[in-house]
């Protein structure tokens, strides 16, 4: 209430010019024809006063008004650009450490196929070409485990995110 | 006379009021939480230095933004130096704006065309 009657304080003057008007119709000058041509008068120069700070202030508002709201579109705008920055560095992460993991993978897998499966190959079927074939099998399955790790974690990131959003 | 100067803040311009030299600048953001408790301080010095006001007044002003009640006291202050200027005093308003802010020359134009005080737009480089 104290906040509003102290923005009111802003149309001071012309409260007092509107007072000042109510105050000779109020009065028996208003009779004499003079004195009212001369209050006729200082109401149209105060209108006239009023009608162009109308106009200016409508003007600047209306500006302003359209200065927020391009501000705002670029703020959305880059809200956006940011978002798909994030995106490509969550996935960039991501990948990173998925050909980590599966670098790791493929390094087990090697030594499992030469410290186990190799010498089994060569006591049993002594065949070149079935060592071959399970090394290409190993090399091959490398690709889709890699694209299945980052799948699976750059679901668990987006998730995350989503989860802070929330919060 | 005391000169009128208050530092800006982001919600308060800054004002420069010399009543020595006649130049009087008005510079920064102007959205106070009471425009009246603000501008009525300057209204008031300047109807002091209405008395006895220097050849030549000059108001500079640069502002970055305002909003609209201090739209209205910035013509209030216009209003009282193109009285100031009636009863002598060469007055000019520099108006300075950003070069890619086109709104606030227009606004500088506004009061221009409203007060009838001569105006200089002058464009400033970011």
């Amino acid at each position: 209430m104290a906040k509003r009657k102290r923005k009111e304080n802003i149309y001071l003057k012309e409260k007092e010019k509107l007072q000042r008007a109510q105050g000779f119709l109020n009065t028996k000058k208003n009779d004499k024809p003079e004195a009212a041509t001369m209050e006729l008068q200082n109401i149209t120069d105060d209108y006239e006063e009023l009608l162009d700070q109308t106009v200016l202030i409508t003007r600047i508002s209306d500006r302003l008004q359209k200065k927020l709201d391009q501000t705002n579109d670029q703020l959305n705008d880059k809200n956006i650009e940011l978002q798909n920055t994030i995106d490509d560095l969550v996935k960039a992460k991501v990948g990173r450490k998925a050909t980590t993991i599966v670098f790791i993978f493929a390094l087990i897998l090697f030594v499992f196929s030469e410290a186990l499966i190799e010498p089994y190959i060569e006591s049993y079927a002594n065949d070149i070409y079935l060592s071959l074939a399970i090394k290409a099998l190993i090399a091959m399955s490398i690709k889709p485990v890699e694209m299945l790790v980052e799948n699976t974690m750059l679901k668990k990131a987006r998730r995350k995110t989503m989860d802070k959003r929330v919060i | 006379m005391d000169n009128l100067i208050k530092d800006g803040n982001k919600q308060h311009p800054q004002i420069d009021f010399n009543a020595q030299t006649g130049q009087l600048e008005i510079s920064g953001r102007s959205i106070p939480e009471n425009s009246y408790d603000f501008y009525n301080p300057l209204l008031q010095w300047l109807e002091q230095y209405q008395d006895q006001p220097q050849k030549e007044t000059q108001l500079k002003i640069y502002l970055e933004y305002f909003n609209t009640s201090s739209s209205k006291y910035i013509l209030e202050v216009l209003k009282k130096l193109k009285e100031i200027e009636k009863s002598g005093s060469a007055v000019t308003i520099a108006w300075h704006f950003d070069m890619d802010d086109e709104e606030m020359m227009e606004t500088g134009e506004d009061y221009e065309d409203i007060t009838g005080l001569n105006f200089n737009f002058i464009e400033e480089e970011e």
